[in-house]
């Protein structure tokens, strides 16, 4: 029966754990930015941007599992293409968080990471699904 | 389709992104500013240059902890138990029973910095210092890992003021208060409102009259006796000044400020800082001859200059006195000037100017007060009399409203009449005069002659308790007692008139008013014996003022003493309760 499926299970699994993870993930980011705004001295100017890539990072990551998901499930590549290159957007904006932030603590290094870790893993299982299906 | 080439093209993104994870992750060392290098004392270059180029003067900060120490305090001499102190010698380090700073360490917020530690080895013989520089690992995960603000961490030196910057830091701390934040997060600044621009300046007591070009001169003599033209007249400020300034017939026509023209030539403005102007007016000439004689000038509204004739210069000024009418809201609204005119010869090097200036409210008589609103020293007791069903009515010569007999040289009382002196406040006085009594003289008349020397034409029955009592407030007004101190007997005649003013101070303990509280006439008299005839007695008859300060000092006031406020607890006995 598995020559017929060309969706890739562990692609599937992934993303249902990428989601879970990055609610934690998004709910902890909010979480640290307003304690360090308390705790450190962090201007307007600087929290300004931070909270609004945390969003857009939100915003991308829910069309970024939906589109992939759905490529996975209806076995075609393009949403599934579509959804490696906002991968990419991702993965700049985590490469953010984890270098570039105002104030980058040890939790903000370790969740960035793991987050990052997932994407790459991700990545790999799509290019695979993507040959997959295209051949 | 291009799925094949994206799909690479992602493959490789993604395992870029992995390698990523692979790197050792390291605080970005730049950007954090308080250096965690090891040994080296310099900071990044870059901060550090960028820094002396600013800062001229400022010595750059220390942020190696190897080289910090808060307790060398002592330059060039080893400071006690201070470990770190690079002054101390072996020696010294013997000598030390503990370190006073044990640690020196950067901020404690960062996941690993470096951390100094100085410590007293006691078991040595002799004790030694153990200096070690270790890396401090804060082991919270909210430790700071990096940072890409630069004055998160340390503060920010100030910027030093030159030509350029001035203004900027003038308008962000040239206020009474300045937020911490620097002005362009702010969406108000705070800088000073230019609406007081539209609120009208009025004038007070002491401030510079303001004329068109500057002040209202007058002149008046400085350090020598000679005439300053640069004093001005203060608002409400009555002055009378006299100096001396240098003319000569040849410079007639030269000199300024011996012409009329120069004291009313400007106007003056009848608010500070306003367009509303207020003419000079001429209101009397006075024309004083060569040898003293003064005229009044008929047509006072020709202005007469100095100008030369027969030797002579005339027309120059030899005094000056304004006269300014002003509003109770302190603007001004007339002014007057009043001008004495001389002339002078070739032989005349210099010549004495008075000048003079007072104030008159609009719409009252000029009352003249003896302080406001307590008495001022030197001043004349105001006094009057108050009829029946109104009033007090007064003396418009301030100086004639309370008098005592005046001392004159032949000292006869019955050949001085008529010569009084003012009662002035605060000034006790004493005054007499020595009475020949002859057999023929009968005791009536000579007890009223003596009781008119005394007391004077008109002695009144009111003084007025504070020195700008109003003629209408009837209770402001103290009655003045009279005491008769005399035996029973023939014929008494009055000998010594005493005033006894009794005063106190009034209102603020800073401030404090004189205000009068009573005053009291004594008349001592004395028995005059009949003489036999063609003998004579003389008996000094003495008038005298006296003031008597009879305030009461002031009460300290002390603090309640403090009470303890022990209570048991509510449940102290507690199985009984």
């Amino acid at each position: 029966n598995n020559s017929y499926q060309l969706s890739s299970v562990p692609l599937q699994i992934l993303f249902y754990v990428n989601g879970i993870y990055y609610i934690f993930y998004f709910l902890v980011t909010l979480a640290m930015i307003v304690y360090k705004s308390q705790v450190f001295s962090y201007p307007d100017d600087f929290l300004a941007p931070d909270l609004a890539l945390l969003f857009i990072m939100a915003i991308l990551e829910v069309l970024r599992l939906y589109l992939g998901s759905k490529g996975n499930l209806t076995e075609e590549e393009a949403p599934l293409g579509l959804s490696l290159v906002i991968t990419v957007g991702s993965v700049i904006l985590s490469v953010y968080f984890l270098v570039w932030q105002t104030y980058v603590l040890k939790a903000d290094v370790i969740i960035n990471a793991v987050l990052l870790f997932t994407y790459g893993l991700e990545s790999v299982l799509k290019v695979i699904a993507i040959a997959a299906f295209v051949s | 389709m291009g799925g094949p080439g994206a799909a690479a093209m992602a493959a490789a993104l993604g395992l870029g992104a992995v390698f990523f994870l692979l790197l050792p992750l390291r605080a970005a060392e730049p950007s954090v500013e308080l250096a965690a290098s090891a040994a080296s004392p310099a900071a990044p270059p870059g901060i550090r240059a960028a820094a002396r180029a600013r800062t001229r003067s400022r010595p750059a900060p220390v942020t190696d902890v190897a080289k910090l120490c808060v307790c060398d305090l002592l330059v060039a001499q080893c400071d006690v138990n201070c470990c770190c102190d690079s002054d101390c010698s072996a020696a010294d380090f013997s000598l030390f029973t503990t370190c006073s700073v044990p640690i020196v360490t950067g901020d404690s917020r960062l996941c690993s910095q470096k951390a100094a530690i100085y410590s007293l080895d006691v078991e040595a013989d002799p004790p030694e210092r153990i200096f070690k520089l270790i890396d401090q690992v804060n082991p919270s995960i909210f430790c700071i890992h990096a940072t890409n603000y630069k004055q998160a961490l340390s503060f920010s030196s100030p910027e030093m003021p030159a030509s350029e910057n001035f203004d900027q830091l003038l308008k962000q701390f040239g206020n009474p208060s300045f937020s911490a934040e620097p002005d362009s997060w702010n969406m108000n600044t705070d800088a000073p409102n230019p609406s007081d621009a539209n609120e009208t300046y009025r004038y007070k007591y002491g401030v510079p009259i303001q004329t068109v070009d500057a002040f209202l001169r007058l002149p008046s003599p400085v350090v020598s006796s000679w005439c300053s033209d640069v004093n001005p007249a203060g608002f409400l400020v009555n002055q009378a000044t006299k100096c001396t300034r240098s003319v000569s017939v040849e410079k007639c026509g030269n000199i300024q400020a011996v012409s009329m023209l120069f004291y009313i030539n400007s106007s003056i403005l009848a608010v500070p800082k306003s367009s509303q102007m207020v003419n000079i007016t001429v209101q009397s000439i006075v024309v004083q001859s060569l040898n003293g004689m003064r005229t009044l000038l008929n047509g006072s509204d020709v202005l007469r200059l100095p100008l030369i004739l027969d030797e002579l210069c005339i027309n120059i000024v030899l005094g000056v006195s304004y006269h300014i009418t002003y509003t109770d809201a302190g603007e001004i609204i007339e002014a007057a000037a009043s001008f004495v005119l001389g002339a002078i010869n070739k032989e005349v090097l210099s010549i004495q100017q008075s000048f003079e200036i007072s104030f008159t409210q609009v719409n009252t008589k000029p009352v003249p007060l003896s302080g406001n609103p307590g008495y001022v020293v030197g001043l004349p007791i105001r006094a009057g009399f108050r009829p029946q069903g109104s009033g007090i009515i007064q003396n418009t010569n301030k100086y004639s409203q309370l008098t005592i007999l005046q001392s004159t040289s032949n000292q006869d009382c019955l050949a001085a009449q008529g010569t009084r002196t003012p009662i002035l406040f605060g000034y006790n006085m004493i005054s007499g005069c020595k009475l020949r009594i002859t057999a023929d003289m009968k005791c009536q008349p000579l007890t009223q002659t003596l009781l008119d020397l005394l007391k004077g034409q008109s002695f009144p029955e009111y003084v007025a308790s504070f020195g700008n009592s109003q003629a209408q407030d009837v209770l402001d007004w103290v009655p003045i007692t009279h005491l008769h101190t005399s035996e029973q007997s023939s014929c008494q005649i009055p000998v010594s008139l005493e005033i006894e003013v009794k005063w106190t101070k009034y209102g603020s303990l800073v401030n404090p008013q004189a205000r009068i509280v009573n005053v009291t006439a004594t008349i001592t008299t004395t028995t005059a014996k009949q003489l036999p005839s063609g003998r004579e007695r003389t008996i000094p008859i003495i008038s005298s003022v006296v003031f008597t300060d009879i305030s009461s000092p002031a009460e300290p006031g002390y603090k309640a003493w403090p009470t303890i406020n022990a209570k048991l607890p509510f449940d102290f006995f507690f199985p009984f309760v």
